[in-house]
């Protein structure tokens, strides 16, 4: 028999208490028997970024952490960053400025932005670059993705002189 | 650099619903019932199958059954261009990855953990694992014989040599080249090879099959829809209106997903078991699909004593592994895409695929491309530097200008070359702070793209004024869709929102040949425009109808018809037309090779052009080379959707500083080295240049919507030699092997010094 353990965590702000097996990944978990679809599966290496989550508001491969291992902490995926209405800034920028095309690395570059931007409002080009190494993209060739993150970070600081 | 002025209502759909993780892939997609299936590899390289025991695997509680080739040899063997193909490894394997057994469980975990237990055993054979083993004298051969399938995907087939490995050879020329050589002041000759490279494509291969009685059900990432239902409905003697086949958001493809893939076998796992069965591969299985094609080239150059070319010879060899695919095409296109923008009165090409005991080549991004334009780009500079002459210079004397031929069996250039290396050249990128001039190479390509003119499509003009377009293009990130849906927004004068492009389901969408080789915005986008065309004339009938007025007093306005005193709406029309307050009109168009008087039938329909300029920085103590700056331009005829345009040659460009710097597919004697995502690495976002200019030359003259060409298959052509060409003007040193690793620069700089 799989041994099966208690957790319980926060996904988007809502509390899920549940028992999973103890080798249960957390992207099979959410978009397996939680049912949310909007992280994306690729590598399964750790090494693309795709199936990146926020734990406690910092970016994870979701693909590499153990569900066992996100109990008592916070989980944020892509519906949890989506408004119930239209997109956020993040989403936004992206969609303006082209910065997808298949879409399929999207979600977790959203992650890692939204994730970005909370830690540091205005990052300089090079700390944009470094912090999405980890993201790959083999659509767009990342001009456009780096215009639009370039683009809130400008947004940004004339809010604040503003 | 892109300029965001569009507002959200115009943007393409597709990218809201994918930044909200709304978009539906087929990863995503579950069908009641489905099983899960787990495919087991060959870890061998060339072998006898001796027996396979599926004996433990079946005992484990969850499998359902487990698919081995005995199950499906009576189905007999596929493929597009040559028919070498069984479903699933049958008595022997021809490479390390290739299917052996399929393990169907109620879960992937289970279908994964009793993989193990399948056991299988081999005899190894002799193997040949790169082009010149295949060749050799003795050579094992991969297939005892070829069964050409002429005109099945492309016009034409394949042409094998017979007792050989040699699947395809291509032969072109023209005029004397052993003449002009005779009496050439100079003949310059060099060599290249070109590594296998992976597509990965961040979703990898994942199909669900649904085999029910005489009817099969396909969802996939396929980028042909249409050749998958035609083989599927070949191998298992299925109806073409049985079989179909739907594909949600593909999570990119250049290529990778385009003819068949994984689909016969996924068909088979359900055909067996009676179930819906979905097999989701790795990206490490994507690695051991298909990759795109190495070559080994020999060119040679003639000039006269003024620097013009008297002739031109290639030989190229392609490395097209196992099983054929479209390596055939890839081969053929290699020939014609090493011909370049040049006046050539004299010509030799011929270009040979060859089997090899390694994971099977495959089309990908500008087929035969980035092979050809890197040996004779690079060769171009050689051929300047051997004469006395700088390379722009070299190229602008011999480039055929706009109306010209290049060969007299293809049609006139339909673009000036020389404008582009103009624009490259003075882009502003070059004016920026710390440049240096001397540090910059450049290369050109001009490539025919073999799209097909074969296309339909349905719109549907609906009473409430929303319009519905069905076409088999597949939306994997290029903004197809949104394409079409634009070309019908403005023919039939409605509203961008208005109108719906509907998934990729061959049920709904009429004929077309595939998604690939630049040709939907063309193609398709002249069936859209057609079929909205004959939506449009049948509203007018019904007006001129009802109304009693001259057809030709009318037009389409938003929301309905303008009789020129007046305008009447959609609901207006249809009710008094049918009496009720419904209704709508289906337009139909297609383009056939024999469409606009025969203009669409030459090839290629427009030349892809694109010319890039890079400049670099080596670490002469690493050999790793940084390109800080880089400029890029195409003849794109007509922009549609500018960011989207400009996308995807960034993204071509990218993949080419991939292509150049860093990604092979390695082999040591057919044992795959690096075929996973740790082992193998694509650009990151540092790794491409930080200052990049995306040039798209606009003058209106393509055969698209609106003078539109083809687009996003030139951009990756010229990025390896144009940083080759600056490796050679500036440090020296010519590298004539891809990628150009630090290792290689390294030793190269060593050996200069």
């Amino acid at each position: 028999m799989t041994h099966m353990l208690p957790i319980s965590f926060s996904l988007n702000g809502q509390t899920v208490s549940m028992e999973v097996a103890a080798h249960t990944l957390l992207i099979d978990l959410v978009r397996g028997r939680l049912g949310l679809k909007g992280t994306k599966r690729s590598c399964d290496m750790e090494v693309c970024g795709a199936c990146t989550m926020l734990l406690d508001g910092d970016p994870i491969s979701s693909c590499t952490t153990l569900a066992v291992d996100v109990d008592q902490r916070e989980v944020t995926t892509i519906e949890g960053v989506t408004p119930p209405d239209g997109l956020s800034r993040v989403q936004k920028a992206f969609v303006l400025h082209g910065g997808l095309q298949c879409g399929f690395c999207t979600p977790g570059f959203i992650m890692a932005v939204t994730a970005l931007l909370k830690a540091n409002p205005h990052p300089t080009d090079d700390e944009i670059r470094h912090y999405l190494h980890g993201n790959l993209c083999r659509c767009t060739g990342y001009v456009k993705i780096f215009e639009a993150v370039k683009s809130l970070a400008i947004e940004h600081v004339s809010e604040d002189a503003a | 650099m892109s300029n965001p002025t569009d507002s959200m209502s115009s943007v393409r759909p597709d990218l809201i619903e994918k930044v909200t993780g709304r978009a539906e892939y087929i990863t995503d997609l579950v069908v009641p019932g489905m099983l899960h299936g787990f495919v087991v590899r060959s870890p061998v390289v060339h072998a006898r199958i001796v027996s396979i025991d599926t004996t433990a695997a079946r005992l484990i509680e969850g499998v359902v059954d487990v698919l081995v080739g005995a199950d499906v040899a009576s189905f007999g063997r596929w493929g597009v261009v040559l028919k070498d193909r069984p479903i699933i490894a049958i008595d022997r394997v021809r490479y390390v990855g290739e299917p052996v057994a399929v393990v169907i469980a109620e879960t992937v975990e289970i279908a994964e953990n009793a993989a193990e237990l399948v056991d299988v055993e081999y005899e190894e054979l002799p193997r040949a694992t790169t082009i010149r083993e295949a060749l050799a004298d003795g050579a094992p051969l991969i297939h005892e014989r070829h069964e050409n399938l002429e005109d099945f995907y492309f016009k034409g087939g394949a042409r094998p040599t017979q007792n050989s490995n040699v699947f395809h050879t291509y032969r072109s020329s023209v005029g004397d080249v052993d003449a002009a050589e005779a009496i050439a002041a100079h003949v310059h000759e060099d060599s290249f090879t070109f590594p296998a490279i992976s597509h990965f494509a961040m979703e990898p291969h994942t199909v669900i099959a649904d085999f029910q009685g005489d009817a099969l059900t396909i969802w996939a990432g396929a980028q042909t829809p249409t050749a998958v239902q035609k083989v599927l409905s070949r191998l298992f003697g299925l109806q073409l209106a049985k079989i179909r086949v739907v594909v949600p958001f593909v999570g990119g493809g250049f290529g990778g997903k385009a003819s068949v893939k994984i689909e016969p076998l996924v068909a088979a796992a359900s055909w067996k078991v009676r179930r819906p069965v979905r097999v989701a591969q790795s990206i490490s299985d994507s690695m051991l699909t298909c990759r795109r094609l190495g070559a080994e080239i020999t060119i040679r150059t003639a000039v006269d004593a003024k620097g013009r070319i008297l002739a031109k010879t290639a030989k190229l060899l392609l490395d097209g592994g196992a099983y054929s695919d479209t390596g055939s095409a890839v081969a053929t296109k290699s020939a014609n895409r090493i011909m370049g923008p040049y006046v050539m009165p004299n010509l030799r090409l011929e270009a040979s695929a060859v089997y090899t005991n390694t994971v099977p080549g495959a089309a990908f991004r500008s087929i035969g491309g980035p092979q050809a334009v890197w040996a004779k780009e690079s060769h171009m500079d050689n051929v300047a530097a051997a004469i006395g002459m700088d390379p722009v210079e070299f190229r602008l004397i011999n480039m055929a200008g706009r109306g010209e031929r290049t060969r007299p069996d293809l049609r006139p250039l339909d673009m000036d070359m020389s404008e582009l290396v103009g624009r490259v050249t003075q882009s502003p990128v070059f004016e920026t702070q710390g440049s240096n001039r001397r540090a910059r190479g450049l290369a050109v390509a001009a490539t025919d793209p073999a799209n097909t003119p074969i296309a339909n499509a349905i719109v549907r003009l609906k009473i409430d004024g929303s319009v519905s377009v069905s076409v088999s293009s597949i939306e994997v990130g290029q903004g197809a869709h949104a394409t079409m849906a634009r070309v019908a927004a403005q023919t039939l004068q409605q509203r961008f929102s208005a109108v719906t492009t509907l998934r990729t389901d061959t049920d709904i969408a009429p004929y077309d040949w595939g998604t690939g080789a630049s040709r939907s915005t063309v193609v398709v986008g002249l069936s859209v425009e057609s079929a909205a065309l004959d939506a449009a004339d049948q509203i007018f009938d019904m007006v001129a109808d009802v109304w009693e007025l001259p057809k030709d007093s009318l037009t389409l306005v938003e929301g309905g018809v303008s009789t020129g005193s007046e305008v009447l709406t959609f609901h207006q029309i249809f009710h008094r037309a049918l009496g009720v307050d419904s209704g709508e009109v289906v337009g139909r168009g297609g383009i056939t090779p024999r469409s606009k008087k025969g203009a669409l039938a030459e090839s290629p329909l427009f030349w892809e052009t694109s010319a890039g300029l890079a400049e670099i920085v080596v670490d002469e103590d690493t050999g790793q080379i940084h390109v800080p700056r880089y400029a890029s331009a195409a003849d794109v005829g007509r922009v549609i959707n500018r960011v989207a345009a400009e996308g995807q040659d960034e993204g071509a460009a990218a993949m080419g500083f991939g292509h150049a710097l860093f990604e092979e597919l390695e082999f040591d004697d057919g044992q795959p080295v690096n075929a996973t995502p740790i082992d193998y690495t694509i650009p990151r976002i540092t790794d491409v240049p930080p200052v990049f200019d995306t040039i798209l030359v606009e003058n209106g003259d393509g055969p698209g919507p609106g003078g539109a060409k083809g687009m996003g298959e030139g951009a990756i052509l010229p990025v390896a030699p144009a940083i080759a060409n600056a490796l050679f003007s500036t440090y020296g040193i010519r590298i004539t092997d891809l990628p150009m690793t630090p290792e290689k620069v390294w030793r190269a700089l060593q050996k200069r010094k």
